[in-house]
């Protein structure tokens, strides 16, 4: 939260500890806590300044409000670009159609939608727009049953002639892209907690658990696969602290801060799915059965992978900036190939 | 942690880039065909080196004047500016790296265990040589035909007679071992002993009873010297005793010098096995990149952008261990964990880069041609996860470390 808007102004470095530090207590937790989380994330990156102060004042006056934003759709549109449309109305906009896999859709005040203004500009000619939850036309669907982050409240809006206002954003793609890239990086940083809470619960239990008269854990079986996950949970740290770095202290730098950002949450939300299925592998019948938390963290962990543009995607804009193709729309985590929570 | 690079650890980046590319690669073929790296190149280097000399680099490269070790308070550059060093040189040509001159890998036991003295007369004797424009290098003898990743089942003898030491055995698998103006050598006392029985000796080229059996034949850094030695009744003056005498006594010295040099070396070998993955990864990026403009943007044009992209965030993950190793040595703290971490990381991702860009490539990646190093990568990657210790043998490390009360496996 910036200085601006009445925010503490800290530091990339400082959210990621944080965020690693409640993920490993329980990784649903930053998903289901008040503020305005997403949506502080999309104001900083599309909004103008006045917008994200105005906005995010309005958190820090009343920290039980919550923020999001609404992104995938439930079906793929016919052409390139969103279902969901956005028509001029004087100085307002008017918002129609169908947002899916929204986190905290019915619980925020307050929404960032993506819609399309330009059909035939294709996934450059859409806007982000502000949607304040009381507004008419807005209703709220049920809140979805998933696999993982049970505590997380997941669902969807449908909008109906809602009025809305614009985002102010020179290039909505670029600015677009550099959301994701801070959307990665904060689940990144909260997948490296995940890792490492999964992680140090089998470390302990394969210290405890003992078979043919000694721990588990002095099987080089078991030990080498404990240190392939730590190695995981470590250079995923790494990489995550690295793009941190790299937002605080070059943060114009779209390539640095893209090709970063992408490289620590592939890294970390790969690494995560490995520690969680590891966990269960290592607890045998016993990380089966809901008695032990270890069945939680392999459900959470793919449900996490979820939340963030995917591997795939993150992979692509890493090798799209490596081979010097254009940072355009086709980079963005579309719903048109792949749905994601946000 | 600081991600951003010393004003002068950018420079040595820098200097080494355009040395790498211009003068070092197109070299890299002739000397990889001839094991030989000429002999002039060597001496320009060591000129060279001598004036960009800082503190910095100074301290990296383990000069012979004391200094205080590092603390977390007051921290020094010299292992990050030594990885910058390492990854550079081995992105260029990773067996030249291993032929320069100096004390290589027998510098970190004297560094650890030495005496003012002995880093005083070893470290000066080549530094001494080096300015005469005369080369000479150091190097480590610990392996052996029956003890390789087991350390402590080292079987050449040593025996106290009167002001001397005897040595009789064989080392094998050792780095500049026949052109060393000296050789850290481990031997001991009694295989009875174990640890207990080690004893690290500095031993002089010449020694009576010192000869050199085999150059070994590789798969890859052809270019570096891989000797065999041989001790028969070699007597060694007892000040050639690592630490002197009373270092020893009931403790393992012997074999945690052994140890505390994997602590210095292993980041090291990570940094050079980066610097081979980069290169393979950068030569593979762009054959790809040179191709998109012609191709369609089909979906095996993405698939092979999909493996780029993994092979670079692997390789990139590895980096941050070896910074990680780097840093704690930086600032004194216990590094042994990381520097294995780190060391297994980097040769599986480096190994995997090299074997991924020869597939991404396809035909072209196999041949051998005076722009075409992939496939000489390709060999020389591969000792980068056995030499060292071998992938398996940092991973036992680790797990010692995970389950203190853990012996053996």
């Amino acid at each position: 939260m910036p200085e601006s808007a009445g925010g503490a102004g800290a530091s990339v470095r400082t959210q990621v500890l944080v965020e690693e530090e409640l993920a490993a207590g329980d990784a649903a937790v930053p998903f289901a806590m008040a503020g305005p989380k997403a949506l502080g994330l999309a104001l900083l990156e599309l909004g103008s300044a006045t917008q994200r102060d105005r906005i995010l004042r309005t958190f820090v006056d009343d920290p039980t409000r919550v923020g999001a934003v609404a992104w995938s759709e439930p079906r793929p549109s016919a052409e390139p670009g969103f279902s969901t449309t956005a028509r001029q109305d004087g100085d307002a906009w008017i918002l129609d159609g169908e947002k899916a896999y929204v986190i905290d859709a019915g619980r925020a005040s307050t929404y960032v939608v993506f819609a399309q203004i330009d059909r035939s500009a294709g996934w450059s000619g859409f806007g982000a727009f502000l949607v304040d939850a009381a507004t008419a036309g807005l209703t709220v669907g049920a809140r979805a049953v998933t696999l993982g982050l049970d505590a997380a409240h997941f669902g969807s809006l449908k909008l109906a002639g809602v009025r809305a206002e614009r985002l102010e954003t020179a290039d909505v793609v670029r600015a677009t892209l550099r959301f994701f890239a801070r959307v990665s990086l904060t689940v990144a940083a909260r997948a490296v907690g995940l890792a490492r809470a999964a992680f140090d619960t089998t470390h302990a239990f394969t210290a405890e658990r003992k078979a043919f008269g000694k721990p588990i854990g002095h099987f080089q079986a078991v030990a080498f696969n404990l240190v392939d996950r730590l190695v995981d949970v470590d250079s995923a740290r790494g990489l995550v602290w690295r793009a941190a770095w790299t937002l605080d202290t070059h943060g114009d730098d779209d390539a640095a801060v893209l090709s970063h950002c992408s490289e620590a949450a592939a890294e970390a939300l790969e690494a995560v799915q490995r520690c969680g299925a590891d966990a269960v592998q290592l607890h045998g019948g016993a990380g089966f059965v809901r008695d032990y938390v270890v069945e939680k963290y392999m459900r959470d962990s793919k449900q996490l992978a979820l939340c963030a543009p995917t591997v795939a995607t993150n992979d692509a804009l890493f090798a799209a900036i490596s081979l010097g193709q254009p940072l355009d729309g086709a980079l963005l985590p579309t719903p048109d190939i792949q749905p994601i929570f946000t | 942690m600081d991600f951003s690079l010393t004003k002068t650890q950018q420079q040595m980046a820098e200097a080494l880039s355009n040395l790498g590319k211009y003068v070092i690669r197109p070299m890299s073929l002739e000397m990889d065909r001839t094991h030989v790296v000429p002999e002039a190149f060597m001496k320009q280097f060591v000129a060279l080196a001598g004036s960009l000399r800082s503190d910095e680099v100074n301290a990296a490269l383990g000069e012979s004047v004391e200094r205080p070790a590092p603390t977390r308070d007051k921290p020094t550059q010299a292992n990050r500016t030594a990885l910058v060093g390492a990854e550079w040189m081995a992105w260029a040509d990773a067996s030249l790296l291993l032929c320069l001159p100096g004390p290589g890998l027998g510098g970190p036991p004297i560094r650890a265990t030495g005496t003012r003295e002995q880093k005083k007369k070893w470290f000066g004797m080549l530094e001494e040589k080096n300015a005469a424009g005369e080369l000479a290098w150091g190097a480590y003898g610990l392996t052996e035909p029956g003890a390789g990743s087991d350390v402590s089942g080292i079987r050449a003898s040593c025996r106290k007679d009167g002001d001397s030491w005897v040595i009789n055995g064989r080392k094998c698998y050792i780095t500049n071992g026949a052109r060393a103006s000296w050789t850290v050598v481990f031997a001991t006392v009694d295989p009875e002993l174990g640890r207990g029985g080690h004893r690290a000796f500095v031993v002089e080229k010449g020694t009576p009873g010192f000869s050199v059996g085999k150059i070994e034949d590789k798969l890859g850094l052809r270019a570096s010297e891989t000797a065999e030695l041989v001790f028969d009744d070699c007597r060694v003056p007892a000040e050639n005793l690592l630490g002197g005498e009373d270092a020893y006594g009931s403790r393992s010295t012997g074999f945690q010098t052994a140890m505390k040099t994997f602590d210095a070396t292993r980041p090291l070998v990570a940094a050079m096995a980066l610097g081979i993955g980069r290169a393979a990864h950068e030569y593979a990026r762009d054959f790809v990149k040179d191709r998109y403009v012609l191709s369609r943007p089909i979906a095996r044009y993405h698939v092979l952008a999909d493996r780029l992209a993994r092979m670079h965030r692997k390789l990139e993950g590895a980096r941050m261990l070896v910074w990680k190793a780097a840093y704690l040595a930086d600032t004194g703290q216990p590094n042994a964990k990381e520097a294995s971490m780190c060391k297994a990381a980097a040769a599986q991702a480096a190994v995997s880069a090299c074997f991924e860009a020869i597939e991404i490539c396809g035909a072209e990646g196999s041949i051998q041609g005076e722009h075409q190093l992939l496939e000489k990568w390709f060999r020389d990657i591969k000792v980068y996860d056995i030499f060292e210790g071998t992938g398996q043998i940092q991973r036992v490390v680790v797990s010692k470390r995970l389950f203190p009360d853990l012996r053996a496996f």
